[in-house]
């Protein structure tokens, strides 16, 4: 008891100098600049130039502004100068923005003097460390040792993540496929040994969390042939490097995988729950109860993703809106794809749960009915 | 026919197959949401000011997402009013984040998409940012909200007169459970669909600095940290709500 007690406390006193040393750090990335190669400065003093009201050719009515920007520069060769700099920014601030005293940011001073300084972005490492740490915080405070193993198989995922981008650039995108496949099934194998140990049950709902994502990417890749593609937008993908349908389809599998295994664990863990507690249930009843857990869990799971796949496209369907596009045509350039995403996801939560829920009721232990 | 309109009826049948009436109701509060959705940037860009247009159809979604997936009352009105409390508190953290870091709108990576388009559209790109962070986080919030209540609601249907103090550590206890598989959701769902975006970094050589700054990076891990402050907020709250209407219920039994 006293032992635990301690424990327990020792535990409050870590999260509490984590949480302090956090605070610090964040407070130190408005000191870093020596560790930018890019010149860093911060802004000393603004002043406002001119408002102009525009129109554009769509009739939508915006603002041009202007401001002379005090800047001192932080780093580098040119440290402790000022420059006065004109910058130049709209209302909406699409691309461009107004800069406010004390911002940090990043400017570019070329090596003769009669071409002008200019300013290249913000600085916004500061407000991204912040949001950080309020969400590494507050874990910690709430979910102490459970918060960290959930943040320990993040990380991991991350590293894999990266490792498997070097190596899709060193052979050129060539292996899309296997590379990715791999690294999902790799992904797959790692988080649920973080959060369920190596066990049967832990192979049960890896064995639905493979099935259930493959069946979807199957399902999917007969109806894309049937259908001929047809409405599938692939030109209008982003920050395409490669080519750009097996990037589609890599990141689709990717997106669903985490709700797959995530629905998966549930249906599962609930099923060795209730055989632990009924040991005399019948396989099928096993498989009944699996079917109404995750009748329950799916909706919900299809909506995350979901909104998750379509906000991301709000900038971009908006400027489609306000340039004289019609919904339809502004739809199948940015909406369309999330939508298939989400739709591939959708058919992967769907399809894990009976592939979970049946695994789960033949490959239970069956020591309990022997006895 | 299209693609999607084949692959919606591919979900649509399987959702009935599965789930019955449930699963057609889940479909139903999907297409729902995806009129909300359009619904949202259509008004927006009509004019309507972003913060009010997220707030009026964020409500509505969670409605459609939450009562449209749990049959269980008790339950699903716990976790309705405990996701509109962490959506109002979520509000109040997005709202300064993304006037102070200034991700919004697009970034050079964007030019090539952005050719012979005016950008002189007099809709704040910010206001635009807002909208976007809270309508991403709500379907986590509604999932975890919903796994909480309806874990709650059995235990209280078991044992009536639960202490409130155990049904507190039971609530965190429920999060605890979740919050690891709840984590990785978000992250795949996230970075998964950002492939493309990271291939481009790491092959025009991005420094780790330059990637950190990037407007696009930043505003994409902002969402992803928003949907995990959001999830993380959800486990006491839904909790807390679920044991006032416990103690209000064991006041005026009925």
């Amino acid at each position: 008891m006293l032992q635990q007690r301690m424990k327990r406390s020792w535990g409050l006193w870590l999260t509490i100098v984590v949480v302090i040393v956090g605070l610090i750090g964040v407070g130190l990335t408005r000191k870093n600049a020596a560790w930018y190669q890019q010149t860093v400065a911060q802004v000393t003093k603004v002043q406002a130039i001119q408002h102009t009201a525009t129109t554009d050719e769509f009739q939508n009515k915006d603002v041009d502004a202007s401001q002379w920007v005090t800047i001192k520069v932080l780093n580098h060769q040119h440290q402790g100068r000022t420059y006065r700099i004109k910058n130049s920014y709209t209302k909406s601030g699409a691309m461009d923005q107004a800069y406010r005293v004390g911002d940090q940011v990043f400017v570019r001073i070329p090596k003769s003097a009669s071409r002008a300084v200019t300013i290249q972005g913000l600085k916004r490492d500061t407000a991204l460390a912040f949001v950080a740490w309020l969400a590494l915080a507050l874990l910690l405070l709430i979910m102490r040792f459970s918060g960290l193993m959930a943040l320990l198989s993040v990380t991991l995922n991350a590293v894999l993540f990266y490792g498997a981008i070097q190596i899709d650039l060193m052979t050129n995108g060539g292996h899309l496929y296997t590379l990715f496949g791999g690294l999902a099934i790799i992904f797959a194998v790692l988080t649920l040994w973080l959060v369920l140990g190596f066990s049967r049950q832990m192979l049960v709902t890896l064995g639905a969390t493979v099935a259930g994502t493959g069946l979807a990417v199957i399902i999917s890749l007969i109806v894309f042939a049937v259908t001929k593609e047809r409405g599938v937008t692939y030109e209008a993908m982003q920050y395409v490097t490669q080519v750009p349908r097996p990037l589609f389809l890599v990141e689709t599998v990717l997106g669903s995988l985490g709700a797959v295994m995530d629905e998966s664990t549930d249906i599962v863990a609930s099923l060795f729950q209730l055989r632990e507690e009924r040991p005399d249930v019948t396989a099928n009843q096993i498989f009944k109860s699996g079917l109404t857990i995750g009748r329950s869990i799916m909706g919900p799971l299809i909506n995350v993703l979901f909104l998750i796949f379509m906000a991301d496209t709000f900038a971009m369907t908006l400027l489609y809106l306000r340039n004289g596009n019609n919904w339809g045509y502004t739809f199948s350039m940015n909406m369309s794809l999330g939508m298939v995403q989400s739709l591939i996801s959708g058919i992967g939560i769907v399809l894990a749960i009976p592939v979970a829920s049946w695994l789960a009721s033949r490959l239970m232990p069956r020591k309990a009915a022997q006895a | 026919m299209s693609t999607i309109s084949v692959l919606g009826l591919v979900l649509f049948a399987l959702m009935t197959l599965i789930g019955g009436k449930t699963g057609a109701t889940a479909f139903l509060s999907l297409i729902f949401n995806f009129g909300l959705l359009f619904l949202a940037v259509v008004l927006i860009s009509w004019g309507f000011p972003a913060m009010g247009v997220s707030l009026v159809i964020g409500t509505i979604i969670l409605a459609f997402t939450i009562f449209f997936g749990e049959e269980n009352e008790l339950a699903a009105k716990t976790a309705y009013i405990a996701a509109l409390i962490v959506m109002v508190g979520l509000i109040l953290v997005i709202f300064p984040v993304e006037h102070w870091i200034m991700a919004q709108g697009f970034s050079l990576e964007d030019s090539e998409d952005l050719e012979g388009m005016s950008l002189t559209i007099g809709v704040s790109f910010v206001g635009v940012a807002v909208t976007e962070a809270i309508l991403s986080t709500l379907g986590a919030i509604a999932e975890a909200s919903i796994a909480i209540a309806a874990g709650l609601s059995e235990i209280i249907a078991q044992h009536p007169k639960v202490m409130t103090k155990r049904l507190y550590l039971d609530g965190i206890s429920i999060g605890k459970q979740i919050i690891g598989t709840t984590f990785n959701t978000l992250f795949f769902g996230f970075f998964g669909g950002f492939l493309a975006l990271f291939i481009w970094f790491s092959g025009l050589h991005y420094s780790f600095g330059s990637v950190i700054n990037n407007k696009i990076f930043v505003a994409e891990v902002l969402m992803v940290l928003f949907a995990l402050i959001g999830v993380i907020l959800t486990v006491p709250v839904t909790t807390w709500v679920m044991t006032l209407t416990h103690r209000q219920s064991m006041k005026h039994p009925d």
